[in-house]
């Protein structure tokens, strides 16, 4: 018993120690860079890294892996304190305006150190705060609607019949190929209002006012939105699933003709081998009777944001990879990541047709859409009002009265700005 | 048959059908599992529902994607540091707190009670401060120095030296045994199936644990299981194939595990001393 006991106690001893033990090495004295997603961000900043790295050989360069998620709870952790984060970190578009309110102290501001020219305007915004900009932007959500080819001829419809139009005439469209086909147009995820937002866009709306005030109750453009999207839903031309999962499985079992979303939808679409060649894009329909209606609008994205941190001329040097048609050109094939430079849609692989969406150089044209897409108020309560929204939404297909709906969700979206 | 015989009978077969059906609804999670990481993205969200033949292409993606074994290496250590370490301590403590008389016990022990209330979230940063001032970032010792004394422990072994009979205690202590002989030698063999509950709680609680290490440990080299299935499903394209491979393997250690303990662990629940 007593050598048990011994033994035991040595154990725990030697755990004891071990657990003073380096689980990893701290990067420090070069550039480290926190950003999600091995197949895009990833591998768009390891070629970025491979490219600076042929002019600087000496520069060191760590790319690790971070989720969104994960980069937001370690900069709340460190309340300020830059000596845990990273040189660069990339952040989501609609998340950085809060993030750099919340922790100014964290994010450098690169107004005038880094040349903005010839980045589209709308993602460019995102990023401006209180006029001072503290983003490099990257990807672009410009929306596309993709359609399935196949499914439109089989209701005597081409991509053509969908191009610049409204969304009367589309609702038209919808309820014909619904009947000869019994497909719905679209699909989305029950709450989520990404379609909802991404019409409002287009028409230039938003759910904040200029001076970062809630604008959702009364808001004429939302509420011709919030309209639209429930006829939609009520006539069986959009149906909404439970889950992000589900949406995608919509697309892949070809049980709706086609989707409206951001331009990385894409890749997803492209990942279905068997669907090769069966699909084509266009722009989205323009809200009707509501001023400033265009057929673009955007969803999704990010931003490479610099840390206040020892090395930030490195680290804005670094960054001038994204002014470089080049690296966009040669991310595209692997990627799919379309760039918000707009000189981009130039370079070889952006002009190649593309054989899995009927020809169409699909890159040269989104980089297009790009520059046509209204700019947006947005607000570090975003995410707050977008819930509100959600809820106005969900409420009003069930029956309830819009207005007050929309009333209720400017209420709760003041109460959390603290108005 | 009687009547009374077709009723008993009638009841169990009600009962076993309602038995099987519960069991079916719980082990489906896990099923549906392992049964994902055979089959292709397209097959799964398409509610494929038996086996398929991709299991070797899904770990071989999945290993080329990210560094499985040190994440595997990483979480085995910081579950066996906290296990180990925090059975030695609350066992002790919950002993203590049961046998020994003092009247500011019940306080301090209601004190340890009551910060059961404050929700980790809320010391997260605090904590985190204190940490990087001291060097504990990226280190074994900062994941699991938070999670060495837990209140629950130490009212589960204090609630369960209770049962610790009082006659033996005092045997012991006339034939002259230490206090921490008595600890050692009469107490932890009584509670064998308390001790098996505790592992089981804290291997599941630190194998699993997201929020805190995700925090502390930032480098590639230190994430652990969860955090890097949590990296499988970040991006614009999700291959749910390997993702359930990844599921897969970080759910099997806590199955093995309470297999291992089962018998104990239900003896502990249910209050039982041998």
């Amino acid at each position: 018993m007593k050598k048990l006991i011994s033994m035991l106690l040595a154990l725990v001893l030697v755990l004891g120690c071990a657990a003073f033990a380096e689980a990893g090495e701290q990067a420090d004295g070069k550039l480290t860079i926190w950003c999600w997603d091995k197949t895009f961000n990833i591998a768009a900043m390891e070629k970025a890294k491979e490219m600076y790295q042929a002019d600087h050989p000496d520069v060191e360069i760590d790319i690790e892996e971070v989720l969104s998620e994960d980069i937001e709870s370690r900069v709340i952790a460190s309340n300020g304190d830059t000596s845990t984060l990273p040189d660069i970190l990339l952040v989501q578009d609609h998340s950085i305006q809060k993030f750099v309110t919340n922790y100014p102290e964290v994010y450098h501001d690169i107004t005038d150190e880094f040349d903005f020219s010839d980045f589209m305007p709308a993602k460019l915004g995102l990023s401006v705060v209180d006029g001072r900009n503290y983003g490099v932007p990257f990807d672009s959500g410009t929306v596309v609607a993709a359609w399935r080819t196949d499914y439109l001829e089989q209701a005597g419809y081409t991509v053509a019949d969908l191009t610049d139009i409204d969304w009367d005439r589309f609702l038209e469209i919808g309820r014909d190929v619904k009947e000869k086909t019994g497909m719905p147009m679209l699909s989305g995820q029950a709450g989520a209002v990404d379609t909802v937002l991404i019409m409002l866009q287009s028409c230039g709306g938003s759910m904040f006012n200029e001076d970062g005030t809630a604008n959702l109750a009364g808001n004429e453009k939302l509420k011709a939105v919030i309209d639209t999207y429930n006829t939609m839903v009520a006539e069986g031309i959009f149906i909404e699933v439970n889950s992000w999962d589900e949406y995608i499985g919509t697309l892949s079992n070809g049980s709706v003709v086609g989707t409206i979303n951001g331009c990385w939808i894409l890749s997803t679409i492209m990942s279905l081998a068997d669907q090769a060649g069966k699909w084509d894009i266009t722009n989205m329909p323009a809200m009707v009777g509501v001023d400033g209606a265009t057929n673009y609008s955007n969803n999704g994205g990010s931003t490479w944001a610099v840390v206040n941190n020892k090395d930030i001329d490195l680290a804005l040097d670094f960054l001038q990879m994204y002014r470089n048609v080049d690296f966009y050109d040669a991310i595209l094939p692997a990627t799919s990541a379309i760039a918000t430079f707009t000189p981009a849609k130039d370079a070889p692989n952006y002009t190649a047709a593309s054989d899995f969406f009927n020809g169409t150089p699909i890159f040269a044209t989104i980089v297009e859409f790009g520059d046509s897409v209204p700019a947006e108020v947005t607000s570090p309560f975003y995410y707050d009002a977008r819930g509100n929204v959600g809820t106005a939404v969900t409420n009003a297909l069930n029956g309830g009265d819009l207005d007050s709906e929309l009333q209720t969700a400017q209420d709760t979206t003041e109460f959390t700005m603290g108005f | 048959m009687s009547e009374g015989t077709f009723k008993k009978y009638g009841k169990r077969t009600l009962v076993y059908v309602f038995l099987i059906l519960m069991s079916i609804i719980s082990v489906f999670p896990l099923y549906w599992c392992f049964i994902s990481s055979c089959n292709t993205t397209a097959e799964i969200l398409g509610g494929k529902m038996l086996p398929g033949s991709h299991l070797i292409e899904n770990l071989t993606n999945l290993f080329s994607q990210q560094d499985v074994l040190s994440a595997f290496k990483n979480s085995v250590i910081n579950t066996v540091l906290v296990l180990v370490l925090s059975l030695a301590i609350c066992s002790v403590a919950g002993y203590g707190f049961e046998i020994f008389h003092d009247k500011g016990k019940d306080i301090v022990m209601g004190i340890i009670m009551m910060s059961m209330m404050v929700p980790f979230v809320a010391i997260l940063v605090p904590l985190f401060q204190m940490f990087t001032k001291m060097g504990f970032v990226n280190k074994y010792i900062g994941y699991i120095l938070p999670s060495l004394s837990t209140p629950f422990l130490i009212m589960l072994f204090r609630n369960n030296a209770r049962t610790f009979p009082k006659e033996v205690l005092e045997a012991a202590r006339m034939d002259g045994l230490s206090e921490m002989g008595i600890f050692v030698r009469m107490f932890v063999p009584m509670m064998r199936p308390t001790f098996a509950a505790a592992a089981t709680i804290t291997f599941m609680n630190t194998w699993n644990a997201y929020l805190w290490p995700k925090v502390v440990l930032q480098t590639p080299a230190s994430i652990t299981m969860p955090m890097l299935v949590a990296n499988l499903l970040s991006g614009y394209v999700v291959d749910y194939g390997v993702v359930m491979a990844g599921v897969t393997i970080c759910t099997l250690p806590t199955v093995i595990v309470f297999f291992i303990l089962q018998k104990s662990f239900t003896e502990a629940v249910a209050g039982a001393v041998k």
